[in-house]
């Protein structure tokens, strides 16, 4: 079926012009003209400027467009997608859709270019007043080009995580973007071209089309705008990077809410596509950081003639990443309690084992091997005199997962609607408590009994690492995981009980 | 033999505390109108919901017109319509824009006389160029039927359609029924209101607590009926009606009142009709014969089917 007689794309296109679409459009063409008419003025009387030059003029003008472009586009787009859906599923019309013989894909498609359209045309608008004031800028062509394609990739990805949203939550979509921004923000200026983040959302694609050396040297003399990220030591266009990245996280969103459009039942992630999409985001992750070390950390980093804001902070940093992202996915492919009592009535199994291997705590495992293999990409030829440091880290992410999937099961069993806040409450209670303890009592032992702790500490602090300390840590958290588990079988086992 | 168009074993649906449906099986042939009773919360909509795909069931199959939901869904999607208990409508489209859209979701044939048709069927061709958010409870679920019905589905699953309807627009719905039943679709409709649903069902299904409690033909159930309560006038008293009731082994609790009687008959039809007949030749000039309360709520009644706690 074309796009043009998808029946969900254009009764969406017919609400849209409904609603109007021309003050909008008006809107973005004022934006548009008034800073073309700045450049225009700036050539006609370069001295009321402080430009050094027209290509520096045409670079801030330009930069304006695509930072609208990017507000209306990125995030007007998803939330804009997000509430359509939510809003249709809310009303019953997803449901209606949903029985027709439309094909998942079509209706996923209808929801993702359909309610958007107004801010497609805004940036339409604005894209076209970019092109001209690149070229009266003197600007080179591919600036324009990369940049929209950017921008353009990225609106389409955030269009996917948009109806990801909108389908697994019925507000608060404006929230989530705001948190994806606030967390990817303070990243982006650590080490430019060596966090994830920055290729994720475009960050450093963009940067690094506007910046030129002069410019570089002049505004961003601590950091690395400059020149081409490198995935394990080769050099790769950042733009292609991020499409690349935005390319085959999409394919999972996709796969994710074809699946679920299909049948609503089944969890958001499969167990397989939760690892998969973990081996990628850290494999790409340690591939950036790879010529740091080249597998010998924790020897000094090398520089490779850039300036880093801190590069030794730069693995502790992504060993945080690891744990958010872990624990994302878990949350995301942990299933329903009550979905496996229905499918132990279904296929009769009662056994603990058929529930290990359905619930997250399978996958925990899954995932706390993936992260140690990434992380032993950074230590595999000193693993001499680093093995204790890999050890801590890998065994604290084990637990971690662990503690999170036990936590979550645990308390979706026993606490059912109220489960999310326990678990954040004994979250809070295992990691964040002894941090505020520490601060309390002024006594830094307090902070060491942390969940988060170990991995931090033998990432960061390698003059003082205390291991015997951080043995009995690791101990004591296991110890936190046995009893767990011990709650999460009788929780189970009660549900199956029930079952039979 | 061939399937019936609706088919449905042992479907069970479990909800966290409580089996919604439970081993539920009925089936349904063309021309079939079958009334889906049961008091709040026995499970009719879950069982329409299950049918139609929309909640996941524990055990069992649905098959329509040959095809089974778990192997087929888009088969049938093609031949089942469901029309749920609200009506989901896009509120700024027009009456028209709104069946449109699912004409082209299901790919209707002549889709423009096929809208206007529909629009006919269920009163809506002046509203046609109307909001949906401008039309009232009463056409938007007549709206919402006419999307269902714009397929041209073979079973229609129908939850609860007259409840927003005025009387009206119930006796259109009758009408609407009485030419599906014609046209030889299987349509499930289900009500915890029996008046609605008297005079045109030929079969029933009442479900209690998630169970199918009884099912069958309205003739069938009847007969099931241990008693049948029922009263009687006559014009001109002359003592002969007190005993023709009162020498039939059936009539029990016989109260006379005035030139008239209530009693229990516990009979076949068949002989209700014979009692009936016997009054007529032996001179009794009855203006009035008639059952107290209609046939499905009897039936409902002696079920023993209850609100539940």
């Amino acid at each position: 079926m074309k796009l043009f007689e998808n029946p969900v794309f254009l009764t969406h296109k017919r609400l849209v012009h409904r609603n109007g679409v021309l003050a909008a459009v008006l809107i973005a063409t004022l934006i548009g003209f008034s800073l073309l008419a700045g450049l225009i003025s700036y050539l006609t009387d370069p001295g009321a400027f402080h430009f050094s030059s027209v290509q520096e003029a045409g670079k801030t003008f330009y930069g304006w467009v695509i930072g609208v472009e990017i507000l209306v586009l990125v995030v007007g787009g998803f939330s804009r997608v997000a509430r359509a859906l939510a809003d249709d599923r809310k009303a019953g019309l997803w449901d209606s859709n949903r029985l027709t013989p439309l094909k998942p894909a079509q209706l996923i498609i209808g929801y993702w270019l359909g309610p958007a359209l107004r801010e497609f045309y805004m940036a339409a608008a604005l894209a076209g007043f970019g092109l001209v004031i690149v070229l009266a800028g003197h600007l080179p062509l591919t600036l324009w080009l990369g940049t929209q394609v950017l921008i353009a990739g990225t609106a389409l990805f955030f269009g996917l995580l948009g109806l990801l949203a909108g389908m697994a939550f019925q507000r608060s979509q404006g929230i989530l973007i705001f948190l994806v921004f606030l967390f990817a923000y303070p990243f982006s200026f650590i080490a430019p071209s060596r966090m994830l983040t920055n290729f994720l959302l475009p960050i450093y694609g963009i940067g690094n089309l506007f910046s030129s050396r002069s410019l570089s040297e002049t505004y961003h003399s601590n950091m690395d705008w400059n020149g081409l990220p490198e995935i394990f030591g080769v050099p790769i266009y950042p733009v292609v990077l991020s499409l690349g990245l935005q390319l085959i996280i999409g394919a999972f969103v996709w796969r994710a809410l074809v699946r679920k459009t299909a049948n609503p039942f089944q969890p958001l992630l499969l167990r397989w596509e939760a690892v998969a999409l973990f081996v990628v985001l850290l494999a790409s992750q340690h591939a950036l950081l790879w010529d740091l070390w080249r597998g010998q950390f924790p020897m000094p980093a090398t520089n490779s003639g850039r300036n880093y804001f801190d590069r030794e902070t730069l693995l502790p940093v992504v060993h945080g990443g690891t744990m958010v992202i872990g624990i994302l996915l878990l949350a995301f492919a942990s299933p329903s309690p009550e979905h496996v009592r229905v499918e132990s009535l279904r296929l009769g199994f009662k056994n603990p084992g058929a529930i290990f291997s359905r619930s997250a705590v399978s996958l925990a495992l899954a995932l706390a091997v993936v992260a140690g293999a990434a992380l032993l990409t950074q230590v595999m030829f000193s693993l001499a005199g680093s093995f204790q440091i890999f050890c801590v880290a890998a065994v604290n992410l084990l637990e971690i997962f662990l503690v999170f999937a036990l936590l979550l099961e645990f308390c979706r069993l026993r606490h059912r609607r109220r489960a999310l806040g326990f678990v954040a409450l004994w979250l809070f209670i295992l990691c964040i408590i002894p941090f505020i303890l520490a601060g309390v009592f002024s006594n830094q032992a307090f902070a060491r009994i942390s969940l988060l702790s170990p991995g931090f500490l033998a990432l960061s602090d390698r003059n003082d690492p205390e291991w015997r300390i951080q043995f009995w840590t690791l101990l004591a958290h296991f110890g936190v995981i046995v009893l767990l588990f011990i709650g999460w079988r009788r929780q189970w086992k009660k549900l199956l009980q029930k079952a039979v | 033999m061939p399937d019936p168009l609706l088919a449905i074993e042992r479907l069970r649906v479990d909800f966290p505390e409580v089996v919604a449906v439970n081993d539920l099986s009925l089936a349904l042939e063309p021309g079939d109108v079958c009334g889906l009773i049961g008091p709040n919360g026995a499970g009719k909509t879950t069982t329409m919901r299950a049918i139609s795909g929309l909640q996941e069931f524990t055990r069992g199959s649905v098959r329509v017109g040959g095809h089974e939901l778990a192997r087929e869904p888009d088969e049938l999607k093609k031949r089942l319509g469901f029309m749920p208990d609200f009506c989901p409508t896009y509120d700024q489209l027009t009456a028209s824009e709104f069946l449109e859209h699912f004409a082209r979701a299901f790919a209707v044939a002549n889709r423009t006389q096929r809208i206007e048709e529909c629009l006919e069927l269920t009163w809506l061709t002046d509203k046609r160029n109307s909001p949906c958010e401008e039309l009232s409870r009463g056409m938007k679920q007549r709206l919402v039927l006419a999307k269902t019905l714009l397929p041209d589905p073979q079973v229609l699953l129908l939850d609860e359609p007259a409840s927003g309807l005025d009387p009206l627009g119930r006796i259109e719905l009758r009408k609407i029924l009485l030419q599906l039943h014609d046209a030889g679709k299987a349509v499930l409709i289900s009500s915890h209101i029996l008046s609605e649903l008297s005079g045109f069902c030929n079969k029933a299904a009442i479900m209690e607590r998630g169970r199918l409690v009884k099912f069958g033909t309205i003739a069938e159930l009847g007969r099931q009926m241990g008693s049948r309560r029922m009263s009687v006038k006559w014009r001109v008293d002359t003592g002969a009606a007190l005993e023709i009731l009162s020498s039939s082994g059936a009539v029990k609790n016989l109260e006379a009142a005035g030139f008239g009687a209530a009693f229990d008959f516990e009979g076949e039809p068949d002989a209700l009709d014979e009692l009936l007949k016997t009054l007529v030749v032996q001179g009794v000039r009855v203006c009035e014969w008639r059952g107290d309360g209609d046939e499905l709520e009897q039936i409902f009644l002696q079920s023993g089917a209850k609100e539940l706690m």
